[in-house]
């Protein structure tokens, strides 16, 4: 137990965070991890009612041969919001309330390695989901399809701002899943309590840690697709041009080298909720645990290298259609040996079959269907039969209702009580249980008879004597069923809050640290660090081992700094609010684009301060030796490798392929760049020397080469800003041909970086000059100067590809 | 397996290695504009430009950003990221651009 002093610093700590309160204000202002883990489960709920409406609109308009319920314009809107919701609102947001809420308390940590962070990612997420959504109410919903192939998207073929809301609000959600996904990397990594070693990690952690790491590195291509489609449609450059030399393809691929990471990004999660709930209601650790982690490094990873499975039907020849393959047929190995791990667990084990542990054993049977016919996918000849029709349909659902939605219903029985401090009616939950299994198999699995019998996606109505009428009927009266199932599962929960048995701290006598804390858990998470006995510690804590040899008792870990929690914040809510208004000024007036713009660096700047003045630990150094900010940082530029080296491959695929002039070879000064590229490097020089400085304190020097490294950065700035006028003068602009839009975005995406790095040695420099950057702050010149040294490689990089190769 | 729970200090470069890095990438940048106006050197640009930036991108991501001196984990995340990011886009340009490896 805590000693007396701890406790009151404890009592302390809760005190200042309770401070906050339960109005409306608090719950704006919070950085509390359980918090903000409620609010994105609240709101990505509501999204998956929305979404499921839209689903039923759907369905009734398919009842029956020729229904009229909805326009064919409604129904290209109901598909793609449906989609796009299903995906980026409802599923990715719960996982997301269970990172939150579950994944500190599980790994014994007081909060996130960035609890302002953590709140800015729920508001950005807010204001994209909002900002989706207010299409609705302007009745110009998005209507191309969720992953909006170009040119379908592109301005000559979406005139109205349907296609804007989507490619608008999709960014400024990858912008909050990145955000997060830094933060959980590094609280994972970071802040595990004593003892708990990364393979003695609870398997929900390490999907959760796959998962990010997927989000952080597949998130850039979509970016940059988007950002493609973004200047074609605003500023008329040509990337999805195909008269000015564009390759549609190219869209595919950067849609499909985000999107299929991301059906992992979507089920792993449910793959970690699985091997916690079998586990303990198996009364057994789980089978092969390691293996079962180290297949879910093996997904992610195999995640990557499969996108273009999703493109047999392009034609991209055998040879790359024979790797694709084999790599997707390779990732079922992984997934098959969780299915038979988790198998095994059950197996022998003294099951209670709680409505949690139906979700869970009902995932392994009906994501192993989804499974299936996924690995049918993988040979291209079966796949150009599949393409398109209501077979990948099917497929899709059993994959993302079969498995991340029923693996998110286990998580939310499991883990309800530990989040509300109530019982869910266990007798009613398994009525919701079957009818979500019965529903949803009678609505999907005739689709894939439908698309068998010749069916396309995504057509609005059919006609009589198609041999179509009897499997939709049928489908259409399932998903009704499922519907059902899934607003009982609101009334269910209703109840729980109203009049629900209290729930105490371990009602499933579980295994993991997060049930050895009240239910709900305190402001503090915990009085004291909980000893780690093993995987399992908990559970070993109370039963010892497999011969119930119990551990020695080990002193639970007082915070030697007392318990300390960051304080509320305000800034997170504005700097959303300017997202959200630059989004819905790119649609209404450039003003509102530089309101927006101006209120997000104005909340940056002092979201910084308030972290420069008040930070979220006293201890910012971890499991890893490192400082949260610098392995954050560290993480962010993998993810820009991937940002840069989308935008640079896109250059160089399109090199060569403007219709008409100017052509790099006519226009580029090699000379000039390479006296600013001379600059750049010399900017990285005074950059460590400034580094050093503060390090040893040595203010003036400190001064004087921050200041230089800011003064190197504004000459390359004007370097860039002659060359860009030159150019313009010489008939080269964004609209010009290809190489113009592709030489344009690069090094202008480049220079904004470089602008960004400006302004932040500034910032640094201000707080020099006003004598608040001390030996202990160096570590924030050391994470500014580790972005500053980044831009610097990637220009290296720009240099040779882009100014010095024939 | 043991984790360090304390501050890791990890050494830096003196300054005299940071000076004498800035002198190699001037030499290499200086080089590297130099070679393109060599006819001779036509045949090898492509892997001589190619080779130089890399020595450049390595002296920089080693030494100014400390990675020779820090913790082994954050080489893991870097290098890992950057290889997957370069083979990603080697196939994108692959796939998508003219000059394609695989006939279609």
């Amino acid at each position: 137990m805590a000693t007396h002093e701890a406790a009151l610093r404890t009592h302390d700590a809760a005190h200042a965070r309770a401070a906050e309160g339960s109005g409306v204000l608090a719950w704006l202002t919070t950085v509390d991890h359980k918090r903000i883990g409620i609010l994105y489960g609240s709101t990505a709920f509501a999204f998956l009612l929305i979404g499921g409406l839209e689903a039923l609109l759907i369905r009734t308009q398919l009842l029956r041969p020729h229904m009229g319920v909805v326009s064919a314009q409604t129904y290209n809107a109901l598909f793609t919001m449906h989609g796009t919701t299903m995906i980026f609102l409802a599923v990715m947001p719960l996982n997301a309330a269970f990172f939150n809420y579950i994944v500190p308390l599980m790994i014994g940590a007081r909060d996130v390695a960035f609890p302002r962070l953590n709140a800015l990612s729920y508001w950005i997420f807010l204001a994209g989901a909002l900002f989706l959504n207010a299409s609705f109410l302007v009745g110009t919903p998005p209507d191309a399809g969720w992953f909006g192939y170009a040119n379908l998207t592109t301005r000559p073929f979406s005139p109205g701002p349907n296609v804007d809301f989507w490619l608008l609000s999709l960014q400024v959600l990858g912008a909050s899943s990145v955000i997060a996904a830094v933060n959980f990397i590094v609280t994972i990594l970071n802040m595990r309590a004593p003892g708990m070693t990364l393979m003695r990690m609870p398997l929900f952690v390490w999907m959760t840690l796959v998962t990010q790491f997927l989000i952080v590195l597949a998130f850039p291509s979509v970016t940059v697709g988007l950002i493609f489609l973004m200047f074609d449609r605003f500023l008329g450059t040509h990337f999805y041009d195909v008269a000015a030399g564009g390759d549609l393809h190219l869209w595919q691929h950067l849609f499909w080298i985000f999107g299929h990471p991301e059906v992992y990004i979507l089920i792993l999660p449910a793959f970690g909720i699985v091997s916690e709930v079998l586990p303990t209601f198996s009364r057994k650790p789980l089978f092969g645990a390691p293996v079962v982690i180290y297949s879910g490094v093996l997904i992610g990873f195999f995640g990557f290298g499969v996108w273009s499975h999703h493109m047999f039907a392009v034609g991209m020849g055998p040879v790359a259609d024979a790797a694709f393959s084999i790599a997707t047929m390779l990732i079922a190995v992984p997934t098959g040996v969780k299915i038979f791990n988790w198998l095994a667990t059950m197996w022998g084990g003294r099951i209670r079959p709680t409505v949690a542990f139906h979700y869970a054993a009902g995932l392994v049977a009906l994501f192993t269907i989804g499974g299936l016919s996924g690995v049918m996918h993988a040979s291209p000849p079966v796949d150009l039969q599949q393409h398109d029709s209501y077979f990948v349909v099917a497929h899709m659902h059993y994959v993302l209702i079969g498995g991340s939605l029923i693996g998110i219903f286990a998580g939310l029985y499991y883990w309800w009580p530990k989040m509300t401090g109530r019982m869910l009616d266990e007798r009613l939950g398994r009525l919701q249980f079957w009818l979500v299994v019965l529903g949803f198999n009678v609505a999907f699995f005739p689709q894939h008879f439908l698309g068998a019998l010749g069916m396309p996606r995504r057509i609005y109505t059919y006609g009589v004597g198609s041999g179509w009428e009897l499997w939709n009927l049928v489908s259409s009266v399932g998903a009704y069923v499922l519907g059902i199932g899934v607003l009982l599962f609101v009334l269910i929960a209703a109840r729980s809050l109203r009049s629900g048995p209290r729930a105490p701290a371990d009602p499933w006598d579980a295994r993991t640290l997060e049930w050895r804390t009240s239910s709900p858990p305190p402001v503090h998470d915990f009085d004291a660090i909980p000893p780690v006995y093993g995987r399992d510690s908990f559970w070993r804590e109370k039963y010892g081992d497999a011969r119930g040899r119990k551990p020695a008792p080990r002193p639970e870990t007082p915070d030697p700094h007392g318990i300390h929690l960051p304080s509320p914040s305000f800034w997170p809510v504005v700097i959303a609010l300017g997202i959200g208004t630059a989004a819905v000024g790119a649609l209404l007036h450039t003003a509102l684009v530089v309101i927006g713009a101006g209120i997000t660096v104005v909340g940056a700047f002092a979201f910084a301060l308030q972290h420069h003045r008040d930070p979220a630990h006293v201890v910012q150094i971890g499991n890893l030796g490192v400082d949260h900010r610098k392995l954050a940082m560290w993480v962010f530029l993998g993810s820009e490798c991937f940002f840069f080296g989308t935008l640079i491959a896109t250059y160089i695929a399109y090199k060569g392929r403007s219709v008409v002039g100017p052509l790099p070879h006519e226009i580029l000064n090699i000379p000039l760049t390479t006296l600013s590229t001379f600059d750049l490097l010399m900017s990285s020089l005074l950059m460590v020397l400034a580094l050093a400085a503060v390090q040893r304190d040595d203010r003036a020097q400190s001064r004087l080469w921050l200041a230089g490294t800011a003064l190197f950065g504004l000459i390359f700035l004007g370097f860039q800003a002659y060359e860009f006028t030159h150019f313009v003068h010489e008939g080269l602009t964004l609209q010009s041909n290809l190489f113009g839009s592709t030489f344009f975005v690069l090094t202008g995406f480049h220079g904004g970086h470089v602008t960004l790095g400006v302004l932040w040695l500034l910032a640094l420099l201000v707080l020099d000059l006003r004598g608040r950057l001390a030996v202990s702050d160096s570590i924030k010149v050391e994470v500014a100067a580790l972005y500053w040294h980044f831009v610097d490689i990637v220009w290296i990089v720009i240099f040779t590809l882009v100014y010095l190769l024939p | 397996m043991t984790e360090p729970l304390q501050a890791t200090q990890h050494e830096h470069a003196s300054i005299g290695t940071y000076v004498r890095v800035a002198v190699i990438l001037c030499i290499v940048t200086a080089l590297e504009f130099t070679v393109i106006y060599i006819r001779r050197l036509t045949p090898i640009l492509l892997p001589l430009l190619l080779v130089l930036s890399a020595g450049k991108f390595a002296l920089v991501v080693m030494f100014y950003m400390h990675l020779r001196y820090d913790a082994k984990p954050l080489t893991f995340f870097f290098v890992s990221a950057l290889l997957l990011a370069s083979g990603i886009a080697l196939a994108l340009m692959t796939l998508t651009g003219d000059f394609l490896v695989f006939k279609r």
